[in-house]
């Protein structure tokens, strides 16, 4: 179906309180917990402040309320998560691009039912890691990280409110000239609307108190319709330019996208005694293998391969040319590999880096549509 | 003159393998250095053969197959063409050279194709010399 564009926004006063833009998702969350449409809700919340947001899954309506609000220091993917723990239950999941694109490509490998699972999607402009995005407060903000009830990303900035109510904001520019602001994997992402979702929730264009929905999936549309029958969330129509403002902040975030992804892949891309050095630095914990959404296999290869000498560093070509040659193409760029690399190697500079060659090569594009990479296909030609 | 630059040929047991076979029969000499590794079918090749190959010690990697529609398995040259496109951007990345790994076409009667093909291999290797990594264990 054609995309279609709403604004709704949460009938209950506490929820919009609460939430970012309305309370939308908050509302219809606790819409579909009540209406008895899922069993679970899977989502990102608080655990200790704003630079902690760890998955929370939901059973009860009532504890909805305690995961409104946006989060940007949560680079957690919660994809995989669904496919491990979750295929027998019916799920709400709350999802950034990367999750919905791990989705994706966790779907086509047939590792959960689709019609089990209602997909909402957020747009996102990027995450900060918490721990840098702390000190990156001190030294731009001249603020206590601690002091910081809450962060958001809008207009190019990032906006922080402290507890006595002052606001203070930055350009993400300014910050990410010295090094500082999003995470690398989000400088270059190229997905900021995730429309491989059922409906996609946003303040991009919204009126303000208004969330900007984008209905993807007949499934959306139905869910947003019983919300309003329901009486939890009210909608209106945007007017054409809105739709058209948001439009445009998409094309300007994919245009700095593309100067990064320059950047990373090809300009400061490491050489190969870069590259050397880094391989020299593997510890072998196979955390990347682990954490990554695409890598789901339940023997792996790469331990085969590599049962010989634990005191060095494994050989490159066995561990992660191995892992290339399984995953690469499938690559959706998420960067949980970078960030639990406790050696830190940038690992996903050269897994995305293959995909996009493999993208030139074949036309694949990790993370959308249904069929799975052309390695899969069972056809002769 | 005989370069002691190393080739490692997985060649398939239907065509490539007989290819090989029939030049030996009618004596076509081609480079002593390769060794042969017979597998059933060139769609039974992972990548990550060819990557240990290398890690192994050998300079050169080849890979015969069938020709397109001959498979004695109907399709597993396709399977195999699809996963060759990776192979050199793979190697490419932990700086191998993407010339270091070809792979072919050739039927069990064509002994003289399997000979050109592996002298031209050879010559190619032997030019690039042998594989240097950089990668070293500490």
């Amino acid at each position: 179906m054609d995309s279609e564009f709403l604004e709704i926004k949460s009938k209950d006063d506490e929820v919009c309180k609460l939430g970012e833009c309305g309370g939308s998702v908050t509302s219809i969350l606790k819409y579909l917990l009540e209406s008895k449409l899922v069993d679970k809700v899977l989502t990102i919340g608080k655990y200790d402040d704003i630079y902690d947001g760890v998955p929370v899954l939901i059973e009860n309506p009532k504890d909805v309320n305690k995961t409104a609000g946006s989060l940007h220091c949560a680079p957690t993917m919660i994809g995989d998560l669904v496919s491990k723990f979750l295929n027998d239950f019916k799920v709400g999941v709350v999802v950034k691009p990367c999750d919905s694109m791990a989705l994706n490509e966790l779907e086509k490998r047939k590792r959960f039912d689709r019609d089990n699972l209602y997909i909402i999607g957020l747009n996102c402009g990027g995450t900060l890691m918490p721990h840098p995005a702390q000190k990156m407060f001190e030294l731009f903000y001249d603020v206590n990280p601690e002091d910081i009830l809450k962060e958001e990303i809008d207009k190019g900035q990032i906006i922080i409110e402290l507890k006595d109510g002052t606001e203070k904001g930055v350009k993400i520019d300014d910050l990410e000239d010295k090094g500082w602001g999003r995470r690398e994997n989000c400088q270059r992402c190229e997905i900021m609307i995730p429309r491989n979702t059922d409906l996609v929730c946003g303040n991009w264009g919204a009126d303000d108190g208004w969330t900007f929905v984008e209905i993807i999936t007949e499934k959306g549309k139905e869910l947003i319709q019983a919300g309003i029958k329901a009486g939890v969330i009210e909608s209106k129509s945007p007017k054409q330019e809105q739709i058209e403002k948001r439009a445009k902040l998409e094309k300007i975030m994919i245009n700095l996208m593309k100067k990064f992804e320059t950047k990373h892949l090809e300009t400061e891309y490491p050489s190969l005694e870069e590259w050397d050095k880094y391989w020299n630095r593997c510890i072998e914990c196979y955390g990347c293998r682990d954490v990554c959404p695409i890598c789901w296999c339940r023997e792996c290869e790469i331990e085969k391969l590599n049962k010989e000498n634990h005191s060095k560093s494994p050989d490159p070509l066995t561990f992660q040319g191995v892992k290339l040659s399984h995953m690469s193409y499938s690559c959706i760029n998420c960067g949980q590999c970078d960030d639990v690399c406790p050696m830190e190697i940038p690992l996903s500079k050269l897994f995305y880096k293959l995909q996009k060659k493999y993208r030139k090569k074949t036309g694949y594009n990790a993370g959308f549509g249904e069929e799975l990479p052309p390695l899969y296909s069972p056809e002769m030609e | 003159m005989v370069s002691d630059v190393k080739i490692l040929g997985f060649c398939c047991n239907w065509c490539s393998y007989g290819g090989a076979d029939t030049a030996g029969t009618a004596r076509m000499q081609y480079p002593p250095n390769a060794r042969i590794i017979r597998v059933m079918c060139s769609g039974r090749i992972n990548i990550s053969m060819i990557l240990k190959a290398f890690k192994e010690g050998a300079d050169g990697v080849f890979v015969g197959g069938c020709h397109m529609g001959d498979c004695h398995y109907a399709s597993g040259n396709y399977k195999w063409r699809r996963r060759a496109k990776m192979v050199g951007d793979i190697i490419e990345e932990f700086g191998i050279e993407k010339d270091r790994f070809i792979f072919e076409w050739i039927s069990a009667s064509e002994g003289e194709k399997f000979q050109t093909t592996m002298t031209n291999f050879e010559k190619t290797i032997t030019g690039l010399g042998p594989l240097k990594r950089g990668f070293k264990p500490i």
